[in-house]
């Protein structure tokens, strides 16, 4: 291979593609012949590492390739042709919303939003996914995860102060009794092994993990996915890099080693057996938190001038991305290393862990180093930013990169990508009742996806920096499903005197997206809107990130479900008024199982959605709090029992999605926030997996009351079932509790509007449903709490 | 030099049970299982500075004993040591170095971070003759697999 | 009024100093940060403190086992540490920080220095983050638990805080003088009688698993907002220094 590699400029496509798997570039054969044919008119053979950094920047992981290339969408007769998927969907929302609070987006490490009353912070939010790492080795991937995209937090403008991080998890179910193939891991063991992993990592960090959502499926036993988010306060005055010629290039944290080669590269490669290891790294929190007291201190004093972190690609990417306007001039040898047996362009593309990049202006250096040296964080100067737009990269006198900047960062040729989209069958005949409601509500509470998380929940340190006060876990007894988490940051602002806070929820919806991507799309944004109007956050202000994770971009189908969910982004932002300010996106989640077979994941949109709020003292809870207050139910009820966990459990033979009001919700949030910043809602929960009577059981045993309610006088469409009432999973819908005292008042402010009385609280520990007089059930709250209180881990 | 560390009888009872637990949930039953901690310290320095590192800064005075001669007294466990392999960060190890240097002054060449679990086949003696002929052996082998290590980054031996 | 100054020492991965800062200033106190390696390197002096605060966190990983290594480097200032205690000046170690200071022998107090008790792993076996709801000794000398009521809440987060002593003699004595501040209503870890908290006999030096800075305020219970009015536990602590210092 090394004999091939001498003479690539004269190489034909097959031999490059040949030369490609053995090196482990995953470069496509239309990127090879591009770098081939640069080399060409270069006159000269490329050096190893050049091809490595090619590599690297052009990968799925650090360019998104597929989600910004060309793609022709056929669906029916009809075509629709996108130039840049991304920028024509979710990115256009954004820029036709063009909101005066969004002060950065899908520019940085994350996106930027204007944060507090007085215009002097920003809040930046970010989520990755870290999933082919977590399926090989669940602890140290899911580690390496969280603590990436904390540095994408910290590295974002001149540095974030992370102040919550959230964790979204899809896994096999645990039951499943699927056979694996040799090399993979049980659902159990990735489970325990992430959850391990974000423990560690985040309790070290000191950042709460407050927020997120556990979903099983046996579409993800081979492919877990695993989605780490971070959120964080940043100066709005420290927004802005800027990169100087002269500037040092200074690297600070970990030590750079053989582990993590290739890491980029093998995220967009599909899982094998001979998955290399070097990819595999564990995590050293403790040094990431150094590299965070040496930032925090280093940018209030103004330091430096640029920074940012070493991810995907390692220095390579980060230097690279850091330089593209100036050049940059690497010298290898300065490297502090972990070990000796490392080649000079391992060094350059190495994503050892807990490794920042900062840019430096040399009379700077001093103050730099004192406090590096104070926090006993290492550190190396590799070189400058030149002015003279070239990567140059030695190892002593060796060359490792000589290269144009815009060559590196635009040369990647793009690729029309097929999509089609053939909708499933969809069945409206009415749903067939399977079990009394009374036994399918407990089944539906003890079920994996909704049941509690506690045992999950209460590793996290949740609570670290005092500022969590709307917490994951809440109620009379500590341990309700909390809808959205409220930060208060007044750790990183250093002001307990301002109550100003922010909310974060999500929504996901993969079972909605097997039938209709395009409505998945709008359920998840409704579903992280209403859950941040459930706390009392001002939606109004809503912003979003979206990650979505999918199979094999190369089939059609992968990339039809992709556009409809896109189209479904574009759709709902605009509705909402919510823009996207970040996003990723993960490919090629898919693996072979024990018989050959190849199993794509479902198409996986995680919705994370942040808002502010005023006042966290104002804050609500989902828990019921008095007997005798009033209960109603925001928002119509709708026929259909598609994707919902009553179907996964007892098929009722009716798979129909409703469609979504975007308008009507809106309307319908606004007023439910009024009337909580008016003090007339006590407890407000949303209707989601398990539909109504799930939502009603949470409130109930999580305040310790019990409801009684007559669904007769739900808002509801025409012909709509009791099923469907007690368990369908039709969006938009609240219930919530009215201060008795305050019920004329609510009535005034949702006056007009789908919001109707449905009952009351009661003293007695029961939970009735009835339809006009009728009952469907009578369960005792203590009993259904313990179906749902399992201990999952 | 290899320091063992582990939790006086009196205090383990959670700890093991916890380990058959999960051991029994991958399948396998387990008699018996005791947990060490290990610390391999490269230097040459003579025992007592070990003694020293062993009694005030890796075994807790209260709760925990420790050797550096190994763990008596398992005779008919199966012993199943857990390394992270060189090429993974060992992060206990880097902080236990800085700490030896804190305690001694000195710094070690390197340490390594690694466990040990002895485990006993339920009411039997592990049998002689080696692992070909001990179909136990080999059900414990898959099942640390699945559960204690994963061989991509750990290395496992079983004696 | 004094502004007494208050020193929150920090190590590597100590993590709840910001809001044990936050809440000392809050309370009237001058309080700051110190790294040990000021101390260490002669830069700060513990001397020029009124009050001192071993924050949370997971210092230096808490690898060995929690608190262990801070232990270790404070060794070598232990003199200093003993003669802060031995005046009278308030010391709170919360969570690491209370694990710090059993390790390094200053609590329970003896006057040699020796580790009498330990905080070891949970009996659950895993970190643990919850509320819990904690009995006030109000016969201890403790100085920081001072005017509280007889029950208050708190929230804990440890995966090491199992109180553990060998002596059963030193135990009995220890809960003889009433130097157990604080217990738990329902033990949450397996902590020999329930023990929470634990001061010296002047009560001054005082450390407890569960984090008094997190319930401040009353909006940052979980039960809200029925407790909008109720009293936020955690501030007494605070303030109760202050105050003994003034």
């Amino acid at each position: 291979m090394e004999e091939l590699f001498s003479r690539f400029t004269s190489l034909n496509e097959k031999e490059l593609v040949r030369l490609d798997k053995a090196f482990g570039w995953s470069l496509s054969a239309a990127e090879l012949v591009q770098a081939r044919d640069y080399f060409r008119k270069a006159g000269r053979e490329p050096f190893r590492g050049e091809l490595e950094s090619l590599a690297q920047t052009w990968s799925e992981h650090c360019k998104h390739k597929t989600f910004s290339g060309p793609v022709r969408f056929r669906s029916g007769r009809k075509v629709k042709k996108y130039r840049n998927l991304f920028k024509e969907t979710i990115v256009r929302a954004t820029r036709e919303l063009d909101r005066s609070w969004c002060l950065s987006v899908f520019k940085d490490n994350a996106g930027i939003v204007e944060f507090g009353s007085d215009g002097k912070w920003g809040l930046a939010f970010k989520a990755e996914t870290h999933n082919h790492p977590c399926a090989v080795e669940p602890y140290g991937g899911a580690e390496t995860g969280v603590g990436g995209v904390i540095r994408d937090i910290l590295g974002v403008g001149l540095g974030a102060k992370p102040v919550l991080n959230t964790d979204n998890f899809c896994f096999g179910r645990l039951d499943s009794k699927k056979k694996l193939p040799k090399n993979a891991l049980g659902a159990e063991r990735i489970f325990r092994g992430v959850v391990d992993g974000v423990r560690d990592y985040g309790n070290r960090m000191g950042i709460p993990t407050a927020a997120g959502g556990i979903y099983f499926d046996d579409g993800y036993l081979l492919n877990p996915l695993v989605y780490v988010g971070c959120a964080g306060l940043i100066p709005a005055e420290k927004i802005e890099k800027k990169v100087r010629p002269g500037d040092l290039i200074v690297s600070i944290g970990g030590r750079t080693g053989r582990d993590g080669i290739h890491g980029a590269t093998f995220s967009s490669a599909n899982i094998d057996e001979e998955t290399s290891s070097s990819a595999v790294q564990i995590g050293h929190a403790i040094n990431e938190k150094k590299v965070l007291d040496v930032i925090m201190r280093a940018r209030d004093r103004g330091l430096y001038g640029a920074l940012t972190d070493c991810g995907a690609g390692g220095f390579s990417s980060a230097i690279g991305e850091l330089g593209s306007e100036t050049g940059a001039r690497v010298r290898l040898e300065n490297a502090r290393l972990k070990d000796t047996g490392i080649e000079p362009w391992e060094i350059w593309v190495s994503e050892s862990q807990e490794r920042m990049i900062l840019a430096v202006s040399p009379g700077k250096m001093p103050a730099l180093e004192d406090i590096l040296n104070s926090e006993n964080c290492e550190y190396c100067v590799l070189g400058e930013f030149t002015g003279d737009k070239r990567l140059l990269v030695t190892f002593n006198s060796e060359t490792v990169v000589d290269l144009p900047m815009d060559f590196l960062h635009g040369g990647v040729p793009s690729v029309e990508k097929a999509a089609v989209h053939r909708p499933p069958r969809i069945s409206r005949r009415p749903p067939a009742s399977r079990a009394p409601h009374g036994r399918a509500l407990r089944e539906l509470l003890s079920h994996p996806n909704i049941c509690s998380r506690h045992s999950v929940i209460t590793q996290y340190d949740h609570e670290v920096q005092g500022g969590t006060v709307i917490k994951p876990l809440q109620g009379r007894y500590g341990d309700g499903p909390g809808d959205a988490a409220v930060i208060w940051p007044h750790a990183a602002t250093g002001s307990v005197r301002d109550h100003a806070g922010f909310a974060v929820a999500h929504g996901f919806n993969p079972a909605a997206g097997r039938l209709d991507p395009y409505l998945m799309a709008l359920y998840s944004v409704d579903e992280a809107v209403r859950n941040l109007v459930c706390v009392g956050a001002e939606i109004s202000r809503t912003a979003l990130l979206d990650n979505f994770c999918a199979a094999s971009p190369a089939a059609p189908e992968v990339m039809g479900s992709l556009v409809l969910a896109a189209e479904g982004c574009y759709d709902a932002a605009m509705g909402y008024g919510a823009p996207f300010i970040s996003g990723k996106d993960s490919f090629y989640n898919q693996s072979r199982d024990a018989y050959g077979k190849d199993h794509p994941i479902p198409l996986s949109l995680l919705i994370s959605a942040v808002a502010p709020v005023a006042d966290v003292r104002r804050a609500i809870t989902m828990d019921l709090k008095r007997a005798g207050n009033p209960l109603y139910l925001a928002g119509v009820s709708r026929k259909g029992m598609g994707g919902s966990v009553y179907n996964e459990v007892h098929d009722t033979r009716n798979n129909y999605l409703c469609p979504l009001d975007i308008k009507a919700a809106v309307g319908t949030y606004g007023a439910l926030l009024r009337a909580i910043k008016a003090g007339c809602v006590l407890a407000a929960h949303d209707v989601s997996q398990g539909g109504l009577a799930v939502t009603l059981a949470e409130m109930s045993f999580s305040g310790g009351f019990g409801a009684v309610v007559d669904l007769s006088s739900a808002p509801s469409e025409k012909g709509v079932s009791a099923l469907e009432l007690l368990f369908g999973e039709s969006p938009s819908r609240i219930v919530v509790e009215v201060s008795r005292e305050k019920e004329t008042e609510f009535r005034r402010l949702t006056g007009g509007l789908p919001v109707a009385r449905i009952g009351s609280v009661q003293e007695r520990p029961e939970l009735e449903a009835g339809l006009g007089g009728r009952g469907l059930l009578k369960e005792d709250i203590l009993v259904l709490k313990s179906d749902w209180k399992r201990e999952l881990l | 030099m290899l320091i063992e560390i582990w939790t006086r009888d009196g205090y383990s009872g959670n700890e093991e049970a916890g380990l058959i637990d999960r051991l029994s949930r991958a399948g396998l039953e387990v008699g018996a299982a005791k947990l060490s901690r290990l610390y391999n310290i490269d230097a040459a320095w003579p025992r007592g500075h070990f003694k020293r590192l062993l009694s005030g800064l890796l075994a807790d005075p209260i709760t925990e004993k420790g050797s550096l001669s190994g763990r008596p007294g398992l005779d008919g466990f199966y012993r199943v040591e857990v390394w992270l392999k060189r090429s993974a960060t060992d992060v206990v190890g880097e902080s236990v170095r800085e700490a030896v240097h804190d305690v001694l002054g000195l710094a070690p060449r390197g340490v390594r971070f690694g466990r040990a679990y002895y485990l006993a086949a339920p009411g039997r003696r592990k049998p002689a003759g080696g692992a070909a002929a001990d179909p136990y052996q080999a059900r414990l082998r898959a099942v640390v697999a699945r559960t204690l290590a994963n061989e991509i980054v750990q290395t496992v031996t079983i004696a | 009024m004094k502004r007494p100054k208050a020193i929150i020492l920090r190590g590597t991965g100590t993590n709840c100093d910001i809001e044990t800062m936050t809440s000392f200033r809050y309370v009237g106190a001058d309080a700051g940060l110190v790294h040990i390696n000021e101390l260490l390197a002669g830069k700060k002096k513990v001397m020029d403190y009124d009050i001192m605060a071993f924050p949370g966190g997971f210092s230096y990983g808490d690898d060995i086992s929690a608190g262990r290594i801070f232990a270790v480097k404070m060794a070598k200032l232990a003199g200093d540490f003993a003669r802060f205690i031995k005046g009278g000046r308030p010391v709170i170690g919360i969570c690491n920080g209370f694990q710090i200071l059993a390790r390094t022998g200053f609590l329970p107090e003896n006057g040699r220095g020796a580790q009498l008790s330990t905080l070891y792993a949970n009996d659950g076996g895993r970190f643990l983050a919850r509320w819990v709801r904690l009995r006030v000794n109000k016969r201890s000398p403790c100085i920081f638990t001072r005017g509280l009521p007889d029950e208050i809440e708190l929230p804990i987060a440890h995966g090491e805080g199992k109180f553990i002593m060998k002596d059963r003699k030193a135990l009995e004595g220890l809960l003889k003088a009433d130097l157990h501040a604080l217990t738990y209503v329902e033990n949450p870890n397996g902590s020999m009688r329930d023990i929470a908290g634990i001061t010296n006999p002047a009560g001054t030096c005082f450390g407890l698993m569960p984090h008094p800075e997190r319930c401040f305020f009353p909006f940052q219970r979980p039960d809200r907002p029925a407790s909008r009015e109720a009293a936020a536990a955690g501030r007494e602590f605070f303030r109760n220094a202050v105050e003994y210092v003034r």
